[in-house]
């Protein structure tokens, strides 16, 4: 018989220690907790892992159980401690969790919870505690509360009305997720018994890095179901147990698996993996475009989802901004994005782009008729349209100091064999038509963001020289 | 086999509730139910028999009490005793300190808002991100999801904004740095989780790109949780930091910012962006140094140093709680005098001052430049802590010392129904300010106040500038 324990010695955190709570639980007589706390308690000393324990305690009765486990402690809101056992085992993989949890907290408020944590399969032990009643509020019904068993709130007996009893051990086996699931109880030396040993269990495989144990002990609430404690045995033994029959569920014989290295901080690694480099970039500017505004150029890039509208928009940003320039790129975005219109709101500034947004823009690429008949009426006076001459045919009329050019971006496109380039004859176009930037500035941002597809750079290169050709040789349409 | 004497069970009576559990656990029949009420306890323990008893040690593992029966017994100090002085804490863990790492110099990046804040984060040391996915917010959880593999760390797509809040919970405190992404709904539903994290002083970091309210509303930008983040971190007294970014630049730098305020102060930091934010894309320099975090004190590690530690918001004691709360509002008042950020755009001279955050404020900046060119006296006021309001800056504008002419007008422009300007107005109130007369431009929806709208506001206030300022 072992008598080494992970117990306080005297339980301060218990009313300051005072009194005889310094050695008492704040159980009521015969109550299952104080059980299952003890076999906690004393396998994590015969296991030598005092330690590392973590006792994450629920919201019940046992919200206390950190007066009396040595070891670090975290308490958590209803339902969620298998989550906060998620946290601790994450931040810490060789730390040993235990998520202490009764049926309320479980079964009910945080079920979905277990369900995912159980499922996740990271290695965790969880304890559950089913005494078939809500005991700190004060004997209300559980999700696991007997059919026919009376309770402060389904006073008549638990029937229909109120649901069935939920067989959560059951539902744990099923999921693929967990490794061990056992379902044991308290009334007599055997089942105790059994009870040390799935413990036990559960802590080894999470020891081990097998994986997720559960242990659900079915146990006494003699204050509620307002017996004695023998009573309350016997209930548990000759009532609970046909309901929640007692067994091993689960036993899965999975290899290790669980490994978490330490964190890496190595500046060079952080720099590179976000994309960081010292290398500046060429640079094909010698000055801002103060011809087409003085300090901040604004842009509006519209067309259909797919047309590459947002693509376009990034690589001007990108472009602008190696070549020292401020730029800012907005998107529209959610479901638009993701089929109907899509547009994005550019800004090319000297030194800083103010407002972001550009609802009268300088330049206007419009990919389809809509884009144009919606966005062509706001474009700022002196400004440019540069539209798909291949897609739309009516053309409404602008304001005379706007001017116009109609590029056949589709058809370009088409003839070079890949639809999808479009939107880069649109930047020959754009360049060609405003000279925004430099070619060179644009290029050098289109192969930069098709260095993980080098096979695609000449056809993009390609595309951009027919965009500019065609504005420079007024070509409207391409067979 | 040589017979061993077993040690027969120690009963300490004023330990024992009387459940009776070992009497149905003792093969001998040598316990029994007692019939003396002890004068420590006022139950009833059991009594042993000890001639019988053979030490079978069974009754033992039957009792629920940690010390009732016990092999070796229990030493109960004398219980009259016993209501004395709490024993001396033991020497605690010492906090290991953040480490600064230069970082190589580099070319600027060219970043949406909610990439440039997750890699805000990984220089702050964060590696363990949690997070559901919610538009607009979840590109920041994308790139986690990539990046913190490859440097040890762990995104881990938890079930629910609850489930997440509940994670951060509890690796904020194992004493690491974590964060999330999330949007307007998912934020509503992390609220408890913050309460606890404020009350057991967990420090986490939460990015809420705002978005379209109330209900499901939509996905465009609003500043709608203002009065969330500020007011309504959950139940019970709570606050905490509120920074409002403005630029992808501002979300890298701030994200980093809101780790350090996180950990100085055990406390949630928010940050609180727009729509637009998480979505655009503009140039970020890096930092000169990242950090490595080091480990708290405070930390429930699951490790030997630590393992006093816990992490808890429970005082069950009136008064512990009274004394709780006012701990917790003594760092509330040293964040309110402490970390008051703002950032002002041409307010030299202004008699006019724009207030607004986020996207809001460049519309608001690009209205300042124009107005200012066109010999208006307007300045752009920007809160950059929301909670703190910065009003011990603003109050500088509003009375300044020298000879220079006082604002006599605030236009607030936003994209809420007036919560930014109710955060003002307290500021003002709490402050003791009057006189200064308030306007407002605001969007509703995911409709952001543009700059003609500022520019005209403007102009109507300047218009009508009386020549004295009446309250």
């Amino acid at each position: 018989m072992t008598t080494a324990t992970a117990f306080f010695h005297k339980f301060d955190r218990h009313a300051d220690g005072k009194g005889l709570k310094g050695a008492t639980t704040h159980y009521c007589p015969g109550c299952g907790h104080g059980l299952i706390h003890k076999y906690i308690a004393e396998t994590i000393a015969d296991f030598g892992i005092q330690d590392r324990a973590i006792a994450v305690s629920p919201v019940g009765c046992a919200v206390f159980l950190y007066y009396y486990m040595d070891m670090g402690n975290t308490q958590a809101a209803h339902g969620r401690a298998p989550a906060v056992a998620i946290g601790h085992k994450m931040a810490n993989p060789n730390s040993i969790v235990i998520s202490y949890q009764g049926d309320g907290d479980l079964a009910s408020i945080g079920l979905a919870e277990i369900i995912h944590a159980a499922q996740l399969g990271l290695p965790i032990s969880v304890i559950f505690v089913n005494n078939a009643i809500y005991g700190m509020t004060g004997g209300q019904m559980a999700p696991t509360t007997l059919v026919g068993q009376k309770s402060a709130t389904c006073p008549a007996g638990r029937g229909l009305f109120e649901g069935l009893p939920m067989q959560v051990a059951e539902i744990m086996a099923q999921l693929s997720g967990t490794v061990f699931v056992e379902r044991t109880a308290l009334y007599d030396q055997k089942t105790r018994k059994r009870t040390r040993k799935a413990i036990e269990k559960a802590i080894t495989l999470q020891m081990e890095g097998r994986g997720f144990g559960f242990v659900e002990v079915l146990s006494e609430c003699p204050t509620h179901l307002k017996m004695d404690p023998m009573q309350a045995e016997a209930w548990v033994r000759d009532e609970m147990t046909k309901t929640f029959p007692l067994g091993v569920l689960k036993d899965d014989d999975r290899a290790p698996w669980f490994e978490m290295k330490p964190p890496e901080f190595d500046p060079e690694r952080v720099a590179e993996l976000v994309g960081a480099t010292s290398v500046a970039p060429e640079r094909y500017c010698t000055e801002f475009p103060e011809h087409l505004a003085p300090e901040d150029v604004s842009l509006k890039l519209a067309g259909a989802g797919g047309d590459g509208a947002q693509t376009a928009a990034m690589l001007v940003t990108n472009a602008a901004i190696n070549e020292g320039f401020d730029a800012t790129h907005i998107p529209s975005y959610g479901p638009e994005s993701r089929g109907g219109t899509s547009y994005a709101d550019v800004h090319v500034a000297k030194d800083e782009v103010l407002s972001p947004a550009s609802p009268s823009p300088n330049i206007l690429i419009a990919f389809n008729a809509p884009s144009l008949a919606k966005f062509g009426p706001t474009v700022h006076t002196g400004g440019t349209i540069i539209y798909d001459s291949s897609v739309i045919s009516e053309v409404p009329e602008f304001a005379t100091d706007v001017k116009v050019v109609p590029v056949p971006f589709t058809e370009i496109a088409q003839s070079l064999g890949k639809v999808l380039v479009k939107n880069v004859v649109a930047l020959g176009a754009l360049q060609e038509a405003t000279h925004l930037l430099e070619e060179d500035s644009l290029l050098f941002a289109v192969r930069r963001s098709l260095e993980s597809k080098c096979a695609m750079i000449p056809i993009n290169e390609e595309a951009f020289r027919w965009g500019v050709k065609a504005v420079k040789e007024g070509v409207t349409h391409f067979e | 086999m040589p017979k061993v004497a077993r040690p027969k069970p120690v009963l300490l009576p004023e330990l024992c509730k009387g459940c009776g559990r070992c009497i149905e656990a003792c093969p001998k029949q040598c316990i029994s139910m007692g019939t003396e009420i002890n004068q420590a306890s006022g139950l009833i323990p059991v009594i042993i028999d000890a001639d019988v008893c053979n030490g079978c040690g069974l009754c033992i593992s039957a009792c629920p009490e940690p010390y009732g029966l016990t092999a070796a017994g229990y030493e109960l100090e004398d219980p009259k005793d016993l209501y004395g002085h709490r024993r001396p804490e033991q020497e605690g863990p010492v906090t290991i300190p953040d480490q600064r790492i230069p970082l190589p110099q580099c070319e600027p990046l060219v970043l949406k808002g909610t990439y440039a804040s997750a890699i805000g984060a990984i220089l702050a040391g964060c590696r363990h991100v949690f997070g559901y996915p919610i538009t607009p917010s979840t590109e920041g959880a994308e790139l986690m999801a990539k990046l913190l593999p490859q440097l040890h760390g762990a995104f881990l797509q938890a079930v629910s904004e609850v489930a997440t809040v509940n994670h951060m919970y509890g690796c904020g405190g194992a004493g690491l740095p974590c964060m999330t992404f999330t949007s307007s709904p998912g934020f509503s539903l992390m609220l408890e989780g913050i309460s606890y994290m404020i009350g057991a002083e967990v420090p986490t970091v939460f990015v809420n790109v705002m978005r379209g309210g109330p209900g499901l509303g939509n996905i465009g930008p609003e500043q709608a949780d203002i009065k969330l983040v500020c007011r309504g971190l959950g139940h019970g007294n709570t606050h905490g930091i509120v920074l409002a970014p403005t630029t992808p630049q501002e979300m890298l730098d701030l994200t980093m910012e809101a780790f350090q305020l996180a950990f100085k102060y055990r406390n949630p930091v928010i940050i609180a962006a727009d729509g637009y934010l998480g979505q655009i894309t503009g140039r970020v320099n890096l930092p000169e140094t990242m950090v490595k975090p080091g480990l708290p004190d405070w930390a429930v590690y699951g490790d030997e140093e630590h393992r006093h530690n816990l992490i808890n918001s429970i005082y069950l004691s009136e008064p512990s709680l009274e004394k709780h709360n006012e701990h917790l509002n003594a760092k509330f008042s040293l964040m309110t005098t402490e970390e008051q950020r703002s950032k002002t755009y041409k307010a030299e001279g202004a008699r006019i001052l724009v207030l607004s955050c986020n996207t809001p404020a460049r519309m608001a900046k690009g209205a300042v430049e124009k107005l200012r060119r066109q010999d208006v006296p307007v300045g752009l006021f920007q809160p950059v802590t929301l909670w703190p309001f910065p009003i011990d800056h603003l109050k500088t504008w509003l009375a300044p010392t020298s000879g220079t002419d006082p604002v006599t007008d605030i236009l607030v422009v936003e994209a809420s129904a007036g919560q930014l300007e109710d955060e003002l107005r307290l500021a003002l109130s709490h402050a003791g300010i009057q006189g200064v007369r308030l306007h407002h431009l605001r969007h509703m929806g995911g409709v952001l106040p543009q700059e003609p709208e500022v520019i005209e506001a403007v102009r109507n206030i300047h218009s009508n500038q009386p020549q004295e300022v009446t309250s």
